[in-house]
Protein backbone atom coordinates (compact mmCIF):
# COMPACT_ATOMS: atom_id res chain seq x y z
CA UNK A 1 0.00 0.00 0.00
CA UNK A 2 2.62 2.55 0.68
CA UNK A 3 4.21 1.72 -2.09
CA UNK A 4 1.24 2.48 -4.05
CA UNK A 5 0.91 5.70 -2.48
CA UNK A 6 4.11 6.81 -3.05
CA UNK A 7 3.13 6.33 -6.51
CA UNK A 8 0.64 8.68 -6.19
CA UNK A 9 3.02 11.37 -5.50
CA UNK A 10 4.29 11.37 -8.43
CA UNK A 11 1.39 12.30 -10.36
CA UNK A 12 1.36 14.54 -13.55
CA UNK A 13 -0.97 16.72 -13.93
CA UNK A 14 -2.62 15.97 -17.16
CA UNK A 15 -3.80 18.46 -19.67
CA UNK A 16 -6.09 18.25 -22.32
CA UNK A 17 -4.12 18.56 -25.77
CA UNK A 18 -7.14 19.69 -27.65
CA UNK A 19 -7.91 22.33 -25.14
CA UNK A 20 -4.49 23.80 -24.27
CA UNK A 21 -3.92 23.84 -28.69
CA UNK A 22 -6.62 25.42 -29.94
CA UNK A 23 -4.95 24.83 -33.89
CA UNK A 24 -5.64 21.44 -33.27
CA UNK A 25 -8.82 20.22 -34.14
CA UNK A 26 -10.70 16.75 -34.12
CA UNK A 27 -11.36 15.58 -37.60
CA UNK A 28 -11.95 12.05 -38.57
CA UNK A 29 -9.94 12.50 -41.81
CA UNK A 30 -6.98 12.83 -39.91
CA UNK A 31 -5.32 9.80 -38.69
CA UNK A 32 -2.44 11.41 -37.86
CA UNK A 33 -3.75 13.32 -34.96
CA UNK A 34 -6.27 10.44 -33.89
CA UNK A 35 -3.98 7.36 -33.94
CA UNK A 36 -1.91 9.24 -31.15
CA UNK A 37 -5.31 8.63 -29.05
CA UNK A 38 -5.74 4.94 -30.04
CA UNK A 39 -4.01 1.91 -28.43
CA UNK A 40 -1.55 0.12 -31.05
CA UNK A 41 -4.28 -2.99 -31.02
CA UNK A 42 -6.29 -0.40 -32.19
CA UNK A 43 -8.22 0.81 -28.88
CA UNK A 44 -9.60 4.17 -28.04
CA UNK A 45 -7.06 5.34 -24.95
CA UNK A 46 -9.64 6.29 -21.90
CA UNK A 47 -9.79 9.90 -20.35
CA UNK A 48 -7.43 9.10 -17.28
CA UNK A 49 -4.74 8.64 -19.29
CA UNK A 50 -4.60 10.34 -21.86
CA UNK A 51 -6.35 13.29 -19.92
CA UNK A 52 -8.25 15.08 -21.68
CA UNK A 53 -11.49 16.65 -20.83
CA UNK A 54 -14.64 15.12 -21.49
CA UNK A 55 -16.07 17.46 -23.87
CA UNK A 56 -13.22 16.53 -26.58
CA UNK A 57 -12.90 13.06 -25.45
CA UNK A 58 -16.54 12.48 -26.57
CA UNK A 59 -15.46 14.55 -29.83
CA UNK A 60 -12.54 11.87 -30.35
CA UNK A 61 -14.18 8.86 -29.84
CA UNK A 62 -16.73 10.07 -32.63
CA UNK A 63 -13.95 10.76 -35.21
CA UNK A 64 -12.22 7.80 -33.95
CA UNK A 65 -15.09 5.39 -35.05
CA UNK A 66 -15.94 7.80 -38.16
CA UNK A 67 -12.49 6.84 -39.42
CA UNK A 68 -12.53 3.05 -38.80
CA UNK A 69 -15.69 3.31 -40.75
CA UNK A 70 -13.55 4.55 -43.53
CA UNK A 71 -10.57 2.42 -43.16
CA UNK A 72 -8.27 5.03 -41.69
CA UNK A 73 -8.04 2.97 -38.75
CA UNK A 74 -8.15 -0.05 -38.01
CA UNK A 75 -10.88 -1.83 -35.88
CA UNK A 76 -8.42 -4.21 -34.51
CA UNK A 77 -5.12 -5.29 -36.03
CA UNK A 78 -5.66 -9.28 -36.25
CA UNK A 79 -7.45 -8.64 -39.31
CA UNK A 80 -4.89 -7.23 -41.35
CA UNK A 81 -2.84 -9.09 -44.23
CA UNK B 1 -30.18 23.80 -47.71
CA UNK B 2 -27.77 21.26 -45.53
CA UNK B 3 -24.29 21.29 -45.93
CA UNK B 4 -22.84 17.79 -46.33
CA UNK B 5 -19.51 16.29 -46.66
CA UNK B 6 -19.21 12.71 -48.13
CA UNK B 7 -15.71 11.11 -48.20
CA UNK B 8 -15.45 7.61 -50.27
CA UNK B 9 -13.09 4.99 -51.45
CA UNK B 10 -12.83 4.54 -54.72
CA UNK B 11 -11.24 1.14 -56.09
CA UNK B 12 -7.56 2.15 -56.76
CA UNK B 13 -6.81 -0.55 -59.82
CA UNK B 14 -9.15 1.09 -62.05
CA UNK B 15 -8.06 3.46 -64.93
CA UNK B 16 -7.96 6.96 -64.92
CA UNK B 17 -10.23 7.70 -67.52
CA UNK B 18 -13.16 5.28 -65.35
CA UNK B 19 -12.36 6.88 -61.84
CA UNK B 20 -12.65 10.55 -63.77
CA UNK B 21 -16.14 9.11 -65.27
CA UNK B 22 -16.82 7.95 -61.05
CA UNK B 23 -16.43 11.57 -60.06
CA UNK B 24 -18.29 13.05 -63.49
CA UNK B 25 -21.31 10.69 -62.27
CA UNK B 26 -21.46 11.89 -58.83
CA UNK B 27 -21.78 15.27 -59.28
CA UNK B 28 -24.50 15.27 -61.75
CA UNK B 29 -26.38 13.17 -59.27
CA UNK B 30 -25.84 16.26 -56.48
CA UNK B 31 -26.57 18.23 -59.27
CA UNK B 32 -29.74 16.66 -60.60
CA UNK B 33 -31.06 16.42 -57.26
CA UNK B 34 -31.18 20.49 -56.88
CA UNK B 35 -27.91 20.28 -54.81
CA UNK B 36 -24.23 22.42 -55.51
CA UNK B 37 -21.26 20.87 -55.35
CA UNK B 38 -18.75 23.03 -53.27
CA UNK B 39 -15.63 21.29 -52.91
CA UNK B 40 -14.38 17.76 -54.89
CA UNK B 41 -10.75 16.77 -53.73
CA UNK B 42 -9.42 13.36 -54.32
CA UNK B 43 -7.06 12.59 -51.88
CA UNK B 44 -4.84 9.92 -53.67
CA UNK B 45 -4.18 6.39 -53.01
CA UNK B 46 -3.85 5.40 -49.56
CA UNK B 47 -3.17 2.30 -47.83
CA UNK B 48 -6.43 1.37 -45.70
CA UNK B 49 -6.29 0.41 -42.23
CA UNK B 50 -8.22 -2.99 -43.51
CA UNK B 51 -8.63 -4.94 -46.08
CA UNK B 52 -12.10 -3.38 -48.01
CA UNK B 53 -13.18 -5.93 -50.94
CA UNK B 54 -9.82 -7.90 -50.71
CA UNK B 55 -7.78 -4.47 -51.38
CA UNK B 56 -5.83 -3.01 -49.62
CA UNK B 57 -5.03 0.11 -51.03
CA UNK B 58 -7.87 2.92 -52.14
CA UNK B 59 -8.47 6.11 -54.13
CA UNK B 60 -9.78 8.33 -51.34
CA UNK B 61 -11.93 11.43 -52.27
CA UNK B 62 -13.48 13.75 -50.27
CA UNK B 63 -16.32 16.04 -51.88
CA UNK B 64 -18.32 19.12 -49.75
CA UNK B 65 -22.05 20.13 -50.99
CA UNK B 66 -25.31 21.61 -49.83
CA UNK B 67 -28.57 20.33 -50.81
CA UNK B 68 -31.67 18.46 -48.60
CA UNK B 69 -31.26 14.60 -47.08
CA UNK B 70 -33.36 13.10 -49.99
CA UNK B 71 -29.97 13.74 -52.50
CA UNK B 72 -27.95 12.08 -49.49
CA UNK B 73 -30.47 9.23 -49.59
CA UNK B 74 -29.83 9.09 -53.99
CA UNK B 75 -26.62 9.62 -53.73
CA UNK B 76 -25.96 6.94 -50.97
CA UNK B 77 -27.99 4.51 -52.64
CA UNK B 78 -25.88 5.04 -55.74
CA UNK B 79 -23.13 4.36 -54.16
CA UNK B 80 -24.27 0.71 -52.57
CA UNK B 81 -24.81 0.08 -56.41
CA UNK B 82 -22.10 1.09 -57.84
CA UNK B 83 -19.30 -1.50 -57.75
CA UNK B 84 -16.41 0.75 -57.83
CA UNK B 85 -16.66 2.69 -54.55
CA UNK B 86 -15.78 0.55 -51.70
CA UNK B 87 -16.63 2.30 -48.87
CA UNK B 88 -18.47 5.69 -48.52
CA UNK B 89 -19.39 8.11 -45.32
CA UNK B 90 -21.52 11.32 -45.23
CA UNK B 91 -21.44 13.40 -42.28
CA UNK B 92 -23.47 16.52 -41.92
CA UNK B 93 -21.58 19.71 -41.34
CA UNK B 94 -24.50 22.27 -41.38
CA UNK B 95 -27.65 22.34 -40.85
CA UNK B 96 -28.76 25.93 -42.58
CA UNK B 97 -26.63 26.69 -45.06
CA UNK B 98 -27.29 29.37 -47.39
CA UNK B 99 -25.30 28.80 -50.98
CA UNK B 100 -25.31 32.52 -51.72
CA UNK B 101 -23.17 33.07 -48.45
CA UNK B 102 -20.19 31.05 -49.73
CA UNK B 103 -18.74 30.10 -52.75
CA UNK B 104 -17.22 27.20 -53.64
CA UNK B 105 -13.54 27.06 -52.31
CA UNK B 106 -10.43 25.33 -53.75
CA UNK B 107 -9.82 22.37 -52.29
CA UNK B 108 -8.67 22.85 -48.76
CA UNK B 109 -8.14 20.44 -46.20
CA UNK B 110 -5.47 18.34 -48.44
CA UNK B 111 -4.01 15.06 -46.89
CA UNK B 112 -0.35 15.91 -45.36
CA UNK B 113 0.26 12.13 -44.07
CA UNK B 114 1.37 9.94 -46.92
CA UNK B 115 4.17 8.73 -45.51
CA UNK B 116 1.92 7.39 -42.62
CA UNK B 117 0.45 4.94 -44.64
CA UNK B 118 4.06 2.83 -43.89
CA UNK B 119 3.95 3.44 -40.01
CA UNK B 120 0.36 2.12 -40.42
CA UNK B 121 1.35 -0.96 -41.47
CA UNK B 122 4.52 -1.43 -39.51
CA UNK B 123 2.30 -0.79 -36.52
CA UNK B 124 0.16 -3.81 -37.03
CA UNK B 125 2.88 -6.26 -37.74
CA UNK B 126 4.42 -5.35 -34.53
CA UNK B 127 1.47 -5.50 -32.51
CA UNK B 128 0.64 -8.97 -34.19
CA UNK B 129 3.80 -10.47 -32.73
CA UNK B 130 2.84 -9.58 -29.13
CA UNK B 131 0.48 -11.80 -27.82
CA UNK B 132 -1.31 -11.77 -24.10
CA UNK B 133 -3.79 -8.44 -23.36
CA UNK B 134 -2.57 -5.22 -23.90
CA UNK B 135 0.75 -3.78 -22.35
CA UNK B 136 -1.24 -0.85 -21.72
CA UNK B 137 -3.88 -2.23 -19.37
CA UNK B 138 -1.95 -3.66 -17.18
CA UNK B 139 0.53 -0.60 -16.89
CA UNK B 140 -2.47 1.47 -15.82
CA UNK B 141 -3.87 -0.45 -13.63
CA UNK B 142 -2.48 0.65 -10.45
CA UNK B 143 -3.23 4.36 -11.58
CA UNK B 144 -7.02 3.13 -11.54
CA UNK B 145 -7.08 2.77 -7.85
CA UNK B 146 -7.85 6.37 -6.88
Amino acid sequence: MAFRRRRRTFHRRKVCRFCVDSELRIDYKDPKTLRYFVTERGKIVPRRISGNCAKHQRELTLAIKRARQVALLPFTTIHTI
Amino acid sequence: MRKYETFFIVDPDLPDDVTSSVDEKFKSIISSQGGIVLNYAPWGKKKLAYPVKKRSRGLYVLTEYSGGPELVAELERNMRLDERVLKFITVKLEDRFDPEKELPRDSKARPVYDEDDEALVRAAEASDEDEGEDYDEAEYEEQEEE
